[in-house]
């Protein structure tokens, strides 16, 4: 029964993992940038949709949208302005220039939202129900649900769509993409645009399930790397294996060796994913 | 025509030596935790700067480093100096082992390995008895600042003349050629894995040591602080700050870059975090190969030195 129990929380806290990556591998595999600040991207948007919650009472499924626009102005801006003028550059740089943001969002999130604890609750957010003699939380089965619906539309969105192919092929070669009229610097931005913009919508679900501080970034942003590495670069929906072997990998890393080795169980697991295979569980074989 | 750096630096390291003897103690402080970021920036541009592998795993070694010294001086009672070997032996011999198996990725994907090595080995620390812990390890107290700061000042002298030599050996110029290109490197007849894990290994050397003399100087050491990962991410901007790549790069980068974060904490003491992080995002956009690489081209270019540098780079 408590293995069962301790599967089903896995599942559900993978989903959400999965959505928490997805930004970070769609940058990293299109445009490859590692960016840094991914997970403060995450904490902002987890600060949005709180104080539209706690300011203007609205519910974090409804400001999700919203909260998905401000972020993906954001990404664009950052993108077009400032890591555009690094592309060229050696992949130390943009590195250091994506955790100098992770480092001033941090801190302005510090000055502005101070460092206490803060987590949306809605009035659904306590309740559970049991299904088999498992206890599931309304919230993190809502949060599941909205986060593999996210990365399926993403999915949908890369393979069918103008814009969507227009990513891939700069994904696959900037040169020809150019050639066939895909404005680069557009077609980086707006990339970084949506990777923001998933970043809030997990941040969104993220202060539903979890606790908001400033702080909550850079364990985000590591753990998004793991997530997109055991997943594979090459396909969106990788990140939802990667984000489930890892919520079941720390779950039951918890029940078995204690929580303390929660974390180097998930990155144990990296470490042996990335020496077994280089490019992933699902990943091409270079 | 080359005396000239030779007696400059000569003259530097003399200047730096009598610190002790004639500024505030305040001073000397901010000397020791300096010179040590700038062995730990000399470390990582060795592996990172010389040979292309961004690696965050360099505060690992900088972290057994800490413990090893730390274990033998406080569990088996031994001096300082077996203290530092043992941390030494520890740290290289890791770096090594794991040397084989990591350095065969590449690109991020090493990058992202040595990060989670570091995670993983910091718990594995803070879960043994014989390193306290996460309560962590307390060393025998010493007074004695300007000692700590002349050993700093000579193993910062060491990593740099190590660098130096490497710029211009056969060794090196293997590393240089791995880093532009690894499969052209071995086809050149290098022994890429064989020089690969020597670099990593040397890298562990100086980070270790660093480790070792900052335990004993602080005298208080927990896994958090000792594997701290923020502090490879220092390494790291201080060696491209200053130049990766480059002998002298790495030093000017650390003093550089702690004097600007010592100057904000002490004006905008509230947001010094903050401009910290502006300053860094300026200082690689407008300097993408260092500021080494600025300063020589500023006299010829002047201020065009920068719109140029931001040209080169953009998409």
């Amino acid at each position: 029964m408590v293995t069962l129990q301790v599967l089903s929380n896995g599942i559900l806290l993978g989903g959400l993992y999965a959505l928490v990556a997805l930004g970070l591998a769609l940058v990293w595999g299109v445009l490859d940038i590692i960016n840094l600040a991914h997970g403060a991207f995450i904490m902002l948007g987890g600060y949005i949709a709180y104080y539209l919650f706690t300011g203007l009472g609205l519910d974090p499924f409804a400001s999700l949208p919203l909260v998905m626009i401000v972020m993906f102005v954001l990404g664009y801006g950052i993108q077009w302005g400032l890591l555009n003028f690094l592309v060229k550059a050696p992949m130390f740089n943009m590195l250091l220039v994506t955790f100098g943001i992770d480092v001033v969002l941090t801190y302005l999130a510090q000055i502005l939202f101070s460092a206490d604890l803060r987590a949306i609750r809605p009035a659904y957010a306590g309740s559970n129900f049991t299904v088999l003699g498992i206890t599931i939380p309304l919230a993190n089965l809502l949060a599941f649900v909205v986060a593999l619906l996210l990365t399926g539309l993403l999915a949908l969105f890369l393979q069918r769509q103008r814009w969507g192919r227009a990513i891939r092929a700069t994904a696959q070669n900037l040169g020809a993409a150019r050639l066939h009229g895909v404005p680069p610097r557009f077609a980086y931005a707006l990339t970084f645009g949506i990777g923001a913009a998933l970043a809030g919508a997990a941040g969104t679900l993220y202060g539903l399930v979890a606790q908001l501080t400033p702080y909550i970034g850079v364990p985000l942003t590591a753990k998004s790397f793991a997530i997109a590495i055991i997943g594979g670069l090459d396909n969106p929906l990788g990140v939802i294996v990667g984000g489930l072997v890892l919520g079941l990998a720390e779950a039951f890393g918890s029940l078995w060796l204690g929580p303390t080795y929660r974390d180097a169980v998930s990155l144990g697991l990296l470490v042996l994913v990335l020496i077994v295979r280089p490019t992933g569980i699902l990943g091409k074989t270079a | 025509m080359k005396a000239l750096p030779w007696a400059l630096a000569v003259l530097a390291v003399a200047a730096l030596a009598v610190v002790p003897f004639t500024l505030s103690p305040v001073l000397v402080q901010f000397g020791i935790s300096t010179l040590l970021l700038a062995v730990l920036a000399q470390g990582w541009n060795i592996i990172g700067g010389f040979t292309g592998y961004a690696s965050f795993g360099n505060s690992v070694f900088y972290g057994l480093g800490t413990y090893g010294t730390a274990v033998t001086m406080t569990k088996f009672h031994q001096s300082f100096a077996l203290g530092l070997v043992v941390g030494a032996v520890v740290s290289v011999g890791f770096a090594l082992l794991l040397g084989l198996p990591v350095l065969r990725l590449r690109g991020h994907y090493f990058a992202i390995t040595t990060l989670a090595l570091s995670e993983a080995v910091a718990a594995i620390i803070a879960n043994l008895g014989i390193t306290g812990r996460n309560t962590g390890l307390i060393l025998p107290l010493i007074r004695g600042d300007s000692m700590f700061y002349e050993m700093s000042l000579a193993l910062m002298v060491l990593a740099t003349l190590t660098v130096w030599w490497l710029a211009r050996s056969r060794f090196g110029f293997g590393l240089i050629a791995i880093r532009e290109r690894e499969d052209a490197a071995e086809v050149m007849g290098i022994p890429t894995t064989r020089y690969k894990v020597l670099a990593f290994g040397l890298a562990a050397l100086f980070s270790a040591l660093a480790g070792g003399i900052h335990a004993y100087w602080i005298t208080f050491i927990d896994p958090a602080s000792a594997f701290d990962i923020s502090l490879n991410v220092r390494m790291i901007i201080m060696a491209v700050f200053g130049g990766a790549g480059t002998v002298i790069g790495p030093v000017v980068g650390a003093f550089l870059l702690s004097g600007v974060a010592e100057v904000l904490a002490s004006t905008v003491t509230g947001i010094a975090s903050l401009f910290f992080g502006l300053v860094i995002i300026a200082a690689v956009v407008f300097t993408p190969s260092g500021v080494i690489q600025a300063i020589r081209r500023l006299p010829r270019r002047g201020l065009a030195t920068f719109l140029d540098a931001v040209r080169e780079t953009r998409l």
